[in-house]
């Protein structure tokens, strides 16, 4: 019972970092009903760039490592906008699906090229520090991770709720011809949502780089369908639905790979997405009407 | 027998009430035209008809049968096909492929066998489509593809698609909108030479012109609600419509 | 000479992973699952071969059937959901398949080996093909038969009226509806004939390589599978011939001696493409424009 609540708290805290991608993938589809498939990898590859810093100054402490990676990621963002969404007509989904699907390889390609392949090391915080209660235990490690996402979701939400720019990401997801003729520069607030979304993303990698100990190029695949899973577990396009969604799917994980074992764990996950699929089609917070 | 029959007929969509207790019965071969100011629910009446989204109460009987829960793909099976108001085309086929597509009524099911009907080559269906290119003065245009023909020429080849569909009954939603007076004459034309064959047809329309020329009887909505019903003459001189329509001038 | 019919080998299996994809997309579906059903083709043509004895043919007759068999089970719930939720979950399942083999063991001995899918290290020893005397050309001619039939099956439903109905789905659905198409129908249909190519390409794919395992059917064979007929455009089958061409042996080939960098190309090039042609290489009005030039004689003429 105890493995049980202890492998649940661990996977809950790592699921932060689920919730933030989940969330990405969420606010692109809510903005401009388009999935952008090379997110996950744009994450890591923020996550990556943070350790750049540790290049020019040796012996950077985490904390401009991980915020290097907020950086990057923002700019990564920007720049998936520019290369898949800018200049293709919005009549052609194909196409701009197809052009993700491109950057995520890219990515890929770029990393394993620079890094040949192999997992590097990544700085955390609070790693010695181990929070007892009796037999159960928090890593120090895991509340930063959690700490951090929370602080970026609580920012994300207060950005869209009470800014001029949150009003107008809203607008455009919920009626984008009505926004338009309000004089909203919907071009701009499509890449503003993408620079958003990237410095989450950003953060989102670090984040897992900090709570593994390392990166690797092999995360991309299994953080897009995870991030995937939980966009659809929450409901396609609503925020708190992707948070609640990410803690859940990471506490399923975590106990299912305390009972079955890590190479059949994600499978169970797959599972989950199917079981939500049959009974629960639209998610959990399945948003009302939306735009046509 | 009425052709078509809807009885206490209402949608609601959240708490706007688009059709509101409508009854309507179009007989058959009849032209039958609805009238309304924008918003007054004629579309919705419409779609109600072709099964694009569910009846809130009330019921509608086609030939005697309730079309309650009928897909629209089957509805069009009992002999109900439409147009729409904004043009939809399936644009990257050709006129002939837009025109074979439509062939799914029971008539050239029988005619045709599982295999020539889906697999066959555009030769088996010579038949069936070259009257309906003649129809549509589209025969030229044949191979071209929809999406690049004219605004009129595609207003032709969507009605000319809809009876492909061999329909009994026809929702004709605004097919004069954006024509000008000489094709709307030639819509006209077409309109009472489908009546001459029997097709009845039920037609949502602002061009007066076209309305008071080609129907035999006109309801009038209102706020989801008939305001009238009568023959084109009985519809002009009635005061209630005036002033549905002429809201300001009168009141 | 072997290397060019092992090249032309896997640009046949590349061209029907890809066709499997196209009949999707001509409906208006994304599909990332074809890579799963393409695992199970690989997984049960070589079982069968392997572990029953059976002959090449009916092993893969089998393997054809069985994709068909999964994909029509997957598109009937799958198909309810729209767009890209349809990505999302045919990537999920494609996944699980992947998952699935990853941890599917089934090994018995024989002769006293042990033969048969081993989890994480996947299946060995599939060697149909050496035990039976062919030669690399042998099975390069046996491949491109399949690629000329899927293909020309392909290529005749394009000349029909299913073909025309396919695209019409694809298209509007609305409009496809109004006019007395069953979307549920026309949709699934289109899965199964896809899942039946992609279960064939599997099948033989397992023989020519005689070594499968998991990490071989992942995200990046179903990006592959979608790639080509996107690249190559949706107007004509050919499309997908020739993406599958141009990328198998030109871009992965040909630019062998640039080493890791023709990785980065390809993603670099798929980007690069989607904002050039949207539509992709062959497309509609491309083609009508081909045959005017060419003064072919089109359709009921």
């Amino acid at each position: 019972m105890l493995d049980f609540f202890q492998s649940l708290s661990d996977g809950v805290l790592f699921g932060s970092t689920y919730a933030l991608i989940g969330i990405g993938f969420t606010l692109v589809f809510g903005v401009m009903h388009k999935l952008n498939l090379s997110y996950a990898a744009a994450s890591v590859g923020g996550a990556y760039c943070g350790l750049l810093v540790l290049q020019v100054f040796a012996g950077a402490p985490p904390v401009v490592v991980f915020f290097c990676a907020f950086l990057a990621g923002g700019l990564l963002g920007w720049l998936v906008y520019l290369t898949c969404f800018h200049f293709i007509p919005i009549s052609n989904p194909l196409a701009t699906l197809m052009a993700t699907v491109g950057m995520l390889l890219l990515i890929d390609e770029i990393i394993v090229h620079l890094t040949a392949g192999m997992p590097v090391g990544y700085p955390a915080m609070f790693d010695d520090v181990m929070l007892r209660m009796g037999e159960f235990t928090v890593r120090g490690d895991l509340l930063m991770v959690f700490a951090v996402s929370m602080l970026c979701m609580g920012g994300l939400l207060a950005l869209l709720y009470k800014t001029r720019l949150g009003l107008a990401t809203r607008a455009v997801s919920q009626q984008t011809v009505a926004a338009l003729l309000c004089g909203i520069r919907v071009g701009q607030v499509n890449a503003m949502t993408f620079v958003i979304t990237g410095l989450l993303g950003g953060i989102a990698g670090a984040m897992i780089g900090a709570s593994v100990g390392t990166l690797s190029p092999l995360l991309t695949t299994p953080l897009t369908t995870k991030g995937l899973i939980v966009t659809v577990i929450g409901g396609l396009g609503s925020v708190p639905g992707a948070i609640i969604a990410g803690l859940l799917v990471g506490g399923f994980e975590n106990v299912l790979q305390q009972y079955r074992g890590v190479t059949e764990r994600d499978l169970y996950v797959m599972l989950l997405l199917f079981v939500f699929l049959v009974f629960r089609p639209g998610g959990l917070f399945a948003p009302k009407g939306g735009r046509d | 027998m009425a052709l078509l029959e809807l009885k206490a007929v209402s949608r609601h969509f959240g708490g706007v009430r688009a059709v509101d207790g409508l009854d309507l019965s179009v007989e058959q071969g009849q032209v039958f035209g609805l009238l309304g100011p924008n918003g007054s629910g004629k579309r919705t009446t419409v779609n109600l008809v072709s099964g694009l989204f569910p009846l809130s109460s009330g019921s509608v009987t086609f030939q005697g049968n309730s079309l309650d829960g009928l897909a629209t793909h089957l509805r069009l099976q009992t002999g109900i096909a439409r147009t729409f108001q904004n043009i939809r085309l399936f644009g990257q086929l050709s006129v002939w492929q837009n025109l074979w597509v439509a062939q799914n009524s029971p008539q050239d099911r029988a005619r045709h066998g599982f295999f020539a009907r889906w697999l066959g080559g555009q030769s088996g269906a010579r038949e069936e489509i070259l009257p309906l290119l003649e129809f549509s003065g589209l025969a030229h245009k044949q191979d071209e593809l929809a999406s690049n023909l004219s605004f009129g020429e595609q207003r032709r080849l969507e009605l000319a698609r809809a009876m492909a569909t061999r329909p009994k009954l026809l929702l004709l939603d605004e097919p004069a909108a954006g024509m000008n007076s000489e094709e709307v004459g030639q819509l006209r034309e077409r309109i009472l030479s489908l009546r001459g064959s029997g097709v009845t047809i039920l037609l949502v329309e602002h061009v007066m012109e076209l309305v008071m020329g080609v129907t035999d009887c006109i309801a009038v909505l209102n706020f989801g609600q008939k305001i009238a019903e009568g023959t084109p003459a009985e519809i002009q001189a009635n005061p209630a419509v005036r002033k549905a329509y002429l809201g300001g001038e009168t009141a | 000479m072997d290397f060019y019919f092992g090249l032309a080998q896997i640009i046949g299996v590349h061209t029907l992973i890809g066709l499997s994809a196209y009949i999707v997309l001509l409906t208006g579906q994304v599909s990332l699952a074809q890579a799963g059903f393409f695992a199970v083709g690989a997984y049960v043509a070589g079982m069968l071969t392997v572990l029953a004895g059976w002959a090449i043919l009916p092993a893969l007759a089998a393997s054809a059937v069985l994709g068909a068999v999964v994909a029509c089970a997957v598109g009937f719930p799958a198909l309810r959901v729209k767009g890209l939720m349809l990505v999302i979950v045919t990537l999920a399942f494609g996944e699980g398949v992947r998952l699935f083999f990853f941890n599917f063991d089934y090994q018995v001995a024989k002769g006293g080996v042990k033969l048969g899918p081993l989890g994480s290290e996947g299946f060995r020893q599939i060697r149909y093909f050496p035990e039976n005397g062919w030669t690399t050309m042998d099975v390069m001619l046996f491949i491109w038969v399949f690629v000329t039939l899927a293909m020309a099956l392909l290529w005749w439903f394009d000349r029909s009226r299913y073909g025309a109905v396919l695209r019409a789905v694809g298209e509007d659905e609305l409009a496809a509806q109004s006019v007395g198409l069953n979307l549920t129908a026309v949709k699934v249909s289109a899965m199964t004939i896809g899942g039946a190519i992609a279960g064939l390409g599997g099948g033989i794919y397992a023989h020519y390589t005689t070594h499968i395992e998991h990490a071989s059917f992942g995200i990046l064979l179903a990006t592959f599978a979608l790639a080509y007929p996107i690249l190559g455009g949706l107007g004509s089958v050919f499309g997908t011939l020739l993406a599958a061409m141009f990328v198998q042996g030109f871009l992965v080939e040909g630019l062998r001696f640039l080493g890791d960098w023709r990785n980065l190309l390809f993603g670099a090039l798929i980007v690069l493409a989607m904002n050039v042609r949207p539509k992709g290489f062959l497309d509609a009005p491309t083609l009508l424009g081909l045959k005017r030039l060419f003064g072919g004689k089109s359709g009921a003429a």
